[in-house]
């Protein structure tokens, strides 16, 4: 018994930890979508944003200033976005695709020289009070910085969003333009905000997987990620609070094709890796019912992107 | 129907206030795009350009080259233009390619004693039931579940690429590669016949003449008309007898066809294998192009032969210039927001 809770507390904060980044991109996202924009681009952003972060903290020597530099990459990147979409009126489905591109392309042509390199990392709660909590503290002292930023982010983003004025103005935003519009205010502005802080986000989100994950940088390494984070938008309802139990899906999907291999499961290790894009799947089937009945919350200026296509 | 108060272009402006004009734009930024790349990064841009052009469009070998990649290009741009036409936004052209190679390779070690006239049937049999199953799973899930294809058709893209590792990694593994993932090589009878000695296969014909059988279709048949209503209101197409539902599963498993047959041509001919990094991107090329030529059928198949070329070239800068890899996805994706931007622009000045 003890066996198992132990088993199951280890794969419960292995899976927040792989959860961490994607998680990340699912708040940003969320919060992009929430003002009428939706970004595929997200998963380009994530990629400049890791190579941006490890490039960064390789040279300087510094994963903190690596962090700070992914954030901003993740932002300048999402301004691609924001140009086509919201200065020249892009569909925004053509246009994240083209980000994702550029991001994949820029990452995998800058980053070539920073394969292999080594970095410091941000560190872990272990040899502080924390790891000397009774019963707790093993599990605790693996817990690294972007994890808890990322969680921290969580109630932030939630009292902004439906506690402020500009958080009810952001999403008005996203339901209607013309009622910002009437009540003065620039809908634009909100989705450039919009846009931005899903820029952050997952250049964050990379960072977290690059500069304090792994450690390590691989072309391509987000390997859909940032993708699997614009689907769990839709698993989490467009709720921060959501968001966590729908991230921890991917992480735990992904956590447990790694615990199964060690406890000898004989599955290839390929058929295990779908694991993480088959399981966000399979909720988004089950919770179609649901979403269908209630509207699922997607805001209704979404809903106009994916009904004018092209 | 002009009056007064409109001002009356001279010919000359007129041709460019039209979409000549808007390509010409967007060909002039696009160049200057490229160049300015290349000048950043400390390259002889001029020369390197004309490198590029050289390396696509030069010779009979560089365009033959150009053709090869334009093929699966052009093949996953139908996939991604045929739902468009019904209002889906599938981005699934990668992993549908991905099953159509995986389905079609089966067919081909199942079978693989057989003479040609037997294998190369159920090959490309078996490569169109992959990638329709791939693009039908999304149609699926969408009539019935409501799920957004978008997103499930990305997802697959995933599971489909990591199905072809598990084969060629586990069973279908050639046990005489020394170790290398892959299956054993394809044998003459299920190569697609290539022209005048050049790598140029079948697929590419396989894809103008789907091009141009879609355009037909959409453009003249009841059942064009009918995806044009259905689209615009799935309610008044039902009302005439239009399946909305139905149409979704057709189009999205033809489409899914089209990408299968790309994929197993790209293992038969390109590759001789099945292995790992079977289409690298294509699938999101044929989306890009998709979308440039605005889901039309017929514009892009020129538009396949241009992105073609930039790939071509790109793998010739590689070998000369040692450019990066990725210096052909950094340009594919100037290219497409460069179109989308002047695009979007020009198309609301003019409803403006």
């Amino acid at each position: 018994m003890e066996y198992f809770t132990t088993e199951l507390l280890t794969l419960l904060f292995a899976a927040l930890r792989s959860a961490t980044p994607v998680l990340a991109v699912v708040l940003g996202e969320a919060m992009t979508q929430r003002s009428g924009v939706i970004n595929l681009g997200v998963e380009g952003q994530m990629l400049l944003g890791a190579m941006t972060g490890f490039a960064v903290a390789s040279v300087t020597g510094d994963p903190w200033l690596g962090v700070m530099a992914a954030c901003f990459a993740g932002i300048a990147l999402s301004m691609v976005h924001a140009i086509l979409v919201l200065g020249c009126g892009a569909n925004q489905i053509a246009s994240g695709v083209a980000v994702l591109v550029l991001g994949s392309g820029l990452s995998a042509y800058y980053g070539t020289p920073f394969v292999g390199d080594k970095i410091d990392t941000l560190g872990n709660l272990n040899h502080t009070f924390v790891s000397d909590i009774p019963l707790l503290g093993q599990f605790l002292g693996p817990i690294t910085p972007t994890v808890l930023l990322t969680l921290l982010a969580i109630p932030v983003i939630s009292i902004f969003l439906f506690r402020t004025r500009t958080g009810l103005r952001w999403r008005s935003t996203g339901e209607s333009q013309d009622i910002t519009r009437n009540l003065g205010h620039n809908p634009m502005h909100y989705q450039l905000a919009a846009i931005a802080f899903g820029g952050l986000m997952s250049g964050f989100a990379g960072a977290a997987l690059a500069v304090d994950y792994t450690a390590n940088w691989v072309e391509g390494m987000t390997a859909g990620r940032g993708l699997v984070a614009v689907g769990l938008v839709i698993v989490a309802r467009w709720n921060p609070w959501y968001a966590l139990p729908a991230a921890l899906l991917f992480g735990a999907s992904e956590a447990l094709n790694l615990k199964l291999q060690s406890w000898g499961v004989n599955i290839s290790p390929y058929l295990l890796a779908t694991l993480p894009y088959m399981i966000p799947l399979s909720v988004l089937m089950l919770s179609y019912r649901g979403l269908k009945a209630s509207g699922g919350g997607m805001p209704a200026g979404l809903r106009v992107v994916f009904q004018n296509a092209r | 129907m002009t009056n007064a108060t409109q001002p009356v272009l001279k010919p000359g402006l007129r041709l460019l206030a039209g979409p000549a004009g808007a390509v010409l734009v967007m060909a002039i930024i696009f160049v200057v795009a490229t160049l300015a790349f290349f000048a950043i990064n400390g390259r002889e841009a001029v020369s390197l350009f004309q490198e590029m052009v050289m390396g696509a469009f030069g010779d009979s070998y560089s365009f033959s080259e150009t053709l090869v990649k334009t093929a699966p290009i052009l093949l996953t741009a139908l996939a991604v233009a045929l739902p468009a036409r019904l209002g889906l936004i599938s981005v699934g052209g990668e992993g549908q390619l991905y099953l159509g190679a995986l389905f079609g390779t089966g067919a081909v070690l199942a079978a693989v004693d057989q003479p040609g006239w037997i294998l190369m049937p159920l090959m490309l049999t078996g490569a169109m039931a992959g990638g329709a199953l791939w693009g039908v799973i999304p149609g699926l899930l969408k009539t019935r579940l409501g799920v957004n294809e978008t997103i499930s058709t990305l997802l697959l893209n995933y599971v489909g690429i990591l199905l072809v590792s598990f084969v060629v990694h586990g069973p279908w593994k050639n046990p005489n590669s020394l170790g290398w993932p892959a299956t054993i090589e394809f044998p003459a009878g299920a190569i697609l016949p290539q022209f005048f000695d050049t790598r140029v296969h079948m697929g590419l014909v396989f894809g103008i003449v789907a091009a141009v059988i879609l355009h037909i279709l959409v453009t003249r048949s009841r059942w064009g008309l009918g995806l044009q209503v259905s689209r615009s209101n799935p309610r008044v197409g039902a009302t005439a007898g239009i399946s909305y539902e139905r149409n979704v599963l057709i189009v999205m498993a033809v489409g899914g066809l089209l990408a299968g047959l790309a994929g197993i041509a790209e293992a038969s001919v390109i590759q001789n294998r099945l292995q790992d990094g079977l289409a690298s991107g294509y699938g999101m090329t044929g989306f890009l192009v998709a979308w440039l030529a605005g889901q039309h059928f017929l514009r892009i198949i020129p538009l396949s032969v241009l992105m073609g070329g930039l790939l071509a070239s790109a793998d010739s800068l590689q070998l000369y210039a040692q450019l990066p890899k990725a210096s052909a996805d950094i340009l594919q994706a100037l290219l497409f927001i460069i179109v989308l931007a002047v695009a979007s622009l020009w198309g609301r000045r003019r409803n403006t």
